[in-house]
C-alpha cells in the first residue's frame, strides 16, 4: 500500500445523460458544434410560467441504460446517475466484475435530490391530504439514494456518498474522490452528479429575476439570466499507473482542487474569497496562473456571476485572464450536476484538443473590462495542457477542479 | 468472526487513522438543549419531549418527540432569523451550544460539515405546493427559495460564525453521522479547514412524519423525532498542542454497500474493519450505540452485524438514543455519537472507554465510526 496521497490520479471513462445527448461522444459533439439544446418544458405542467425553457433530457428512457436496479424504484435524478455510471464505465473498456470486485465506490453531487419524486408526492398532499401520500414512493425521495443507486446498479461495496453542496456539488465530488483514489483508500471511483428538471426551482428562480425567457448568453451585454435544466454525468477517476498498466484511454490527469467558503451571503458570490479558492487550487495541483490554458466557467447567465466570476479570475491572472467559457449557454443549468459536465467537457478538451465554446455570445460585455475571451461560437481547435473547472453554489460554496493532458 | 468477514476486512487498506478530538459537542433535542439533557436522559431512559410542533397540517397518528424550547432568539439573536425554517434553527442553535462549549473562539480556517437528507422536506414541498395553489405559478415568496436548498442550513451556520473552511452538506440519510466524520477527517488531512464543526440535523414536519408513517420503514410504536447534534473537531495533535482538552477521540469512521439480503455482513465487514483500523481490539468494546432502534426488519439486521463482528453478544453498554429522541433520520448518526459522551460525561467516564456507532440505510449503506475516551492510552 502506497503512502497516503502519493498516486497520481486519471479519469479514463466519461458519461452523460444530458440536453446535449446521451454519452460522452454525444455529449461533445454537440457542444463543440455550439448547438443549444435546450427546449420548451414537457416534463412538467408550464401552464401560467411566463418563462418556459429549459435543458430537459426529453425521451429519457431509463431502462435502455439500466441493466441492474428497477427504474420505477427509483427517482429521476438516481436514474441519470446510474445511467451516467453505467456509460462512464462502458467507456473504461472496464468489466462489471474488475471493478466491483475492487476497492470502487461513487461520489455524487446534487442540488435538489430527488425533486421530481417530491413533486409527484406534493400533488397527491394537494389532491388528497398528506394522509394519500404512496408509501413506496416516499422511499425514493432521499437525495442519497442518487449515490445508492449507482453503487446498485454496478454492484459496488465501497462508499456510496452523496454530496449537496448545490451547484458547486460535482467539483466536490470530483475533489473526493480524487483524495479517496490518491490516498488509497480506493481503487475506483465514480463521481458525478444528477439532478432533475423542478417547478418549484422553476419558480423560483423566475422570482428572483434570475430566469432567462429562452437563450442563456453568459459573458454577452444582452444576458438574461440562467435556464434550469437537468441531467446526469459521471466520471471513472482510477490510480494513474493502473490506467497505465491496463492500456487505459486516459482523458485527463486530476492535479489538484480547493474548496472554500465566502462565509458573506446566501445568494451573492464574492469574488476574493473565489480568487483564493482558485489561488489554492492552483497550489493543490503544483500549478502557478501562467500554465492555465482555459477555464470552463460557471457561467450561469447572469450580470452577477459573470461580473463576479471576471473579477475573480483578474484578481489571479490580472490582465492575462486565460480563454473563459460556460457551456450553460447550450445546456442550461444542471445544478448539482453542472461541474460535473464542466469536468467532461475539460478531460474531452485536453484528449481531443479544443477549447468548448459559449453559444450565442454576440457582443462581449464591455463592462467585464478588457481581455475576456469567451471562445465565442463554436469550439477553437487548441493544445490545451492544464485547464481549470469552476463550479460555485447558493451558501458560497465554492470548489475548483484541475485537469491536466495524459503525459 | 467469520472466515468470510475476515477476509473482505483483510482486503481493506490499512492504512493508520488520524485521531480526530472532539473537544465540544452541541446538542438540541426532545430531552432538551445541551450534552447534559441528553446523556442524563439516555442514561436514565427518559423520554423525551411529545408535543407536536403547530402547523396547519395534522400529523400522523403515532408518537412523537420535538424539541421543547430552541430559544433560537436568544441564542442566535433576531436579525434575519424571519425566513429560517426550522432544520437551519436547529442546525444554528447546535452551533452556537457547540462553539459556546469551547473555551476559545474558532477561526476562520474553520468549516462545517453538516449532514441531511433532503433538507428541510417541509420547505421544498411547501414551496411546490405554492407553484399549485397560487394564482400564477410564479407567485411563490421569493425569501424562502433559500431554504428549499439543501446547503442552506450549512450556509448560514458559516456566515453567523465567519467559517471560511470547507463547507459541506452531505446527503447521506442515516449513514450522514459517519459520512460526515469521514469526510471530515479528509478535508482536515487536506487542509481545506483547520477546525470543523461536523453534525447532523433533522427537523419534525407533518410532511416527513406522514412519510415514516406510510412507508412502513417504522415499527408502530417508534416515535417520529428532530433534532441537531454538532461536534467540534480537529486532529488530535493539533488539540494537544494548543492544549484543548478532547472529550473523546473519533478514530475510524468506514463505509460501506451492501445489497438488502446481505447488510448484515456488509455492516459486520465495516465492523472489524473500523475496529482493525482504530487499533481495537473486538473486546475492548465497552459500549455500542445503536441506531436502527425503531426501523422495521433493520434493528436485527445491525444487532446480528455486531454480533458477527464482536464475537457473539453486545458489551455491557448499548445505548439507544431514539428511545429518548425519537426516529431522527439525517442527525441520527451524530446523535448516537452524542449519546454515547453523554452518558459517559454523566457517569463519569474518562477512561477505557471504546464505542462501535453502527448505521445502516435500507438502500444499502452501511457504517461505523469508533470512538473512545480521550484519556485511553494510544
Amino acid at each position: 500500500m502506497p503512502e497516503p496521497g502519493t498516486r497520481r490520479v486519471a479519469i479514463t471513462g466519461l458519461g452523460a445523460v444530458s440536453s446535449a445527448g446521451i454519452g460522452a461522444a454525444e455529449f461533445t459533439a454537440s457542444i463543440r458544434a455550439g448547438r443549444r439544446t435546450t427546449s420548451p418544458i414537457s416534463g412538467f405542467d408550464t401552464t401560467g410560467f411566463p418563462h418556459t425553457h429549459a435543458g430537459e433530457v426529453h425521451d429519457f428512457d431509463p431502462a435502455a441504460w439500466l441493466r441492474r436496479i428497477e427504474p420505477a424504484r427509483w427517482g429521476r435524478s438516481s436514474q441519470f446517475a446510474a445511467s451516467a455510471a453505467r456509460l462512464a464505465v462502458a467507456d473504461a473498456d472496464l468489466t462489471e466484475s474488475a471493478l466491483a470486485g475492487a476497492r470502487s465506490g461513487s461520489v455524487m453531487g446534487t442540488t435538489s435530490g430527488e425533486s421530481a419524486v417530491i413533486e409527484e408526492l406534493v400533488s397527491a398532499w394537494a389532491a388528497d391530504g398528506l394522509k394519500s401520500l404512496d408509501g413506496s414512493r416516499v422511499g425514493a425521495v432521499p437525495a442519497g439514494r442518487i449515490a445508492a443507486a449507482v453503487n446498485s446498479e454496478l454492484g459496488l461495496s465501497g462508499e456510496a456518498l452523496t454530496l449537496a453542496t448545490a451547484c458547486s456539488a460535482s467539483n466536490y465530488a470530483l475533489g473526493y474522490a480524487y483524495d479517496m483514489v490518491a490516498s488509497g483508500e480506493a481503487d475506483y471511483m465514480l463521481a458525478g452528479g444528477a439532478d432533475s428538471l423542478n417547478r418549484w426551482a422553476h419558480a423560483g428562480f423566475y422570482r428572483l429575476g434570475a430566469l432567462a425567457e429562452e437563450i442563456c448568453r453568459p459573458f454577452d451585454a444582452d444576458r438574461a439570466g440562467i435556464l434550469t435544466a437537468e441531467g446526469g454525468v459521471a466520471l471513472l477517476v482510477e490510480p494513474y499507473d493502473r490506467a497505465v498498466a491496463r492500456g487505459a484511454r486516459i482523458y485527463a490527469e486530476v492535479l489538484g482542487y480547493s474548496v472554500n467558503c465566502d462565509a458573506e451571503h446566501m445568494v451573492h458570490p464574492d469574488p476574493g474569497s473565489i480568487a483564493s479558492c482558485i489561488r489554492a487550487a492552483h497550489r493543490s495541483a503544483g500549478v502557478t496562473p501562467e500554465d492555465i490554458d482555459y477555464i470552463c466557467a460557471h457561467g450561469t447567465g447572469t450580470r452577477t456571476n459573470d461580473a463576479t466570476e471576471v473579477a475573480a479570475a483578474r484578481e489571479v491572472f490580472g490582465d492575462r485572464i486565460p480563454p473563459i467559457s460556460s457551456i450553460k449557454s447550450m445546456i442550461g443549468h444542471t445544478m448539482g450536476a453542472a461541474s460535473g459536465f464542466g469536468a467532461l467537457i475539460c478531460c474531452m478538451a485536453l484528449y481531443e484538443g479544443f477549447l468548448p465554446p459559449t453559444a450565442g455570445v454576440e457582443n462581449v460585455d464591455p463592462a467585464l473590462g478588457a481581455g475576456v475571451d469567451p471562445v465565442a461560437g463554436v469550439a477553437r481547435p487548441a493544445s490545451p495542457r492544464v485547464v481549470q473547472n469552476h463550479g460555485f453554489a447558493f451558501g458560497g460554496n465554492n470548489a475548483i477542479t484541475i485537469l491536466g493532458r495524459a503525459s | 468472526m467469520s472466515t468470510a468477514i475476515a477476509e473482505a476486512a483483510a482486503d481493506r487498506p490499512t492504512l493508520a487513522v488520524l485521531p480526530l478530538a472532539v473537544t465540544a459537542v452541541g446538542v438540541a433535542t426532545p430531552a432538551g438543549l445541551g450534552l447534559e439533557a441528553l446523556g442524563r436522559a439516555v442514561a436514565e431512559g427518559l423520554t423525551g419531549h411529545p408535543e407536536a410542533l403547530p402547523g396547519d397540517e395534522t400529523p400522523p397518528p403515532r408518537p412523537v418527540r420535538t424539541v421543547p424550547d430552541l430559544r433560537t432568539e436568544e441564542l442566535i439573536g433576531r436579525k434575519g432569523v424571519r425566513h429560517l425554517d426550522r432544520t437551519t434553527r436547529l442546525g444554528l442553535v447546535a452551533c452556537r451550544l457547540a462553539l459556546d462549549a469551547q473555551p476559545d473562539p474558532v477561526g476562520e480556517r474553520t468549516g462545517v460539515v453538516l449532514g441531511t437528507s433532503t433538507g428541510s422536506i417541509r420547505s421544498s414541498s411547501e414551496y411546490s405546493m405554492e407553484t399549485l395553489r397560487q394564482e400564477r405559478p410564479y407567485l411563490v415568496n421569493p425569501s424562502l427559495f433559500p431554504n428549499t436548498v439543501m446547503n442552506c442550513a450549512a450556509g448560514q451556520i458559516a456566515i453567523r460564525h465567519g467559517l471560511r473552511g470547507v463547507n459541506a452538506t452531505l446527503a447521506g440519510g442515516h449513514l450522514a453521522g459517519v459520512q460526515a466524520l469521514r469526510y471530515a477527517r479528509n478535508a482536515l488531512r487536506q487542509g481545506h479547514a483547520d477546525r470543523l464543526l461536523v453534525g447532523g440535523v433533522e427537523e419534525f414536519s407533518p410532511q416527513g412524519a406522514w412519510g415514516w408513517h406510510l412507508s412502513g420503514a417504522l415499527d408502530p410504536q417508534a416515535p417520529v423525532g428532530e433534532g441537531a447534534a454538532v461536534l467540534v473537531v480537529e486532529p488530535q495533535d493539533a488539540a494537544l498542542a494548543a492544549g484543548r482538552t478532547a472529550l473523546a477521540r473519533v478514530l475510524a469512521c468506514e463505509t460501506g454497500f451492501a445489497p438488502r439480503e446481505r447488510l448484515a455482513e456488509g455492516l459486520a465487514s465495516v465492523i472489524a474493519a473500523a475496529l482493525r483500523r482504530s487499533g481495537k481490539d473486538p473486546a475492548e468494546v465497552t459500549t455500542v450505540s445503536l441506531g436502527c432502534t425503531g426501523r422495521t426488519g433493520l434493528d436485527r439486521v445491525e444487532e446480528s452485524a455486531l454480533g458477527l463482528a464482536l464475537g457473539g453478544a453486545l458489551p455491557g453498554q448499548v445505548v439507544r438514543v431514539k428511545e429518548t429522541v425519537g426516529e431522527c433520520f439525517s442527525a441520527d448518526g451524530v446523535l448516537q455519537i452524542a449519546a454515547v459522551l453523554g452518558v459517559w460525561q454523566h457517569e463519569g467516564r474518562t477512561h477505557g472507554g471504546t464505542a462501535v456507532v453502527t448505521s445502516v440505510s435500507g438502500d444499502g449503506l452501511v457504517g461505523c465510526a469508533v470512538l473512545d475516551t480521550a484519556g485511553s492510552p494510544g
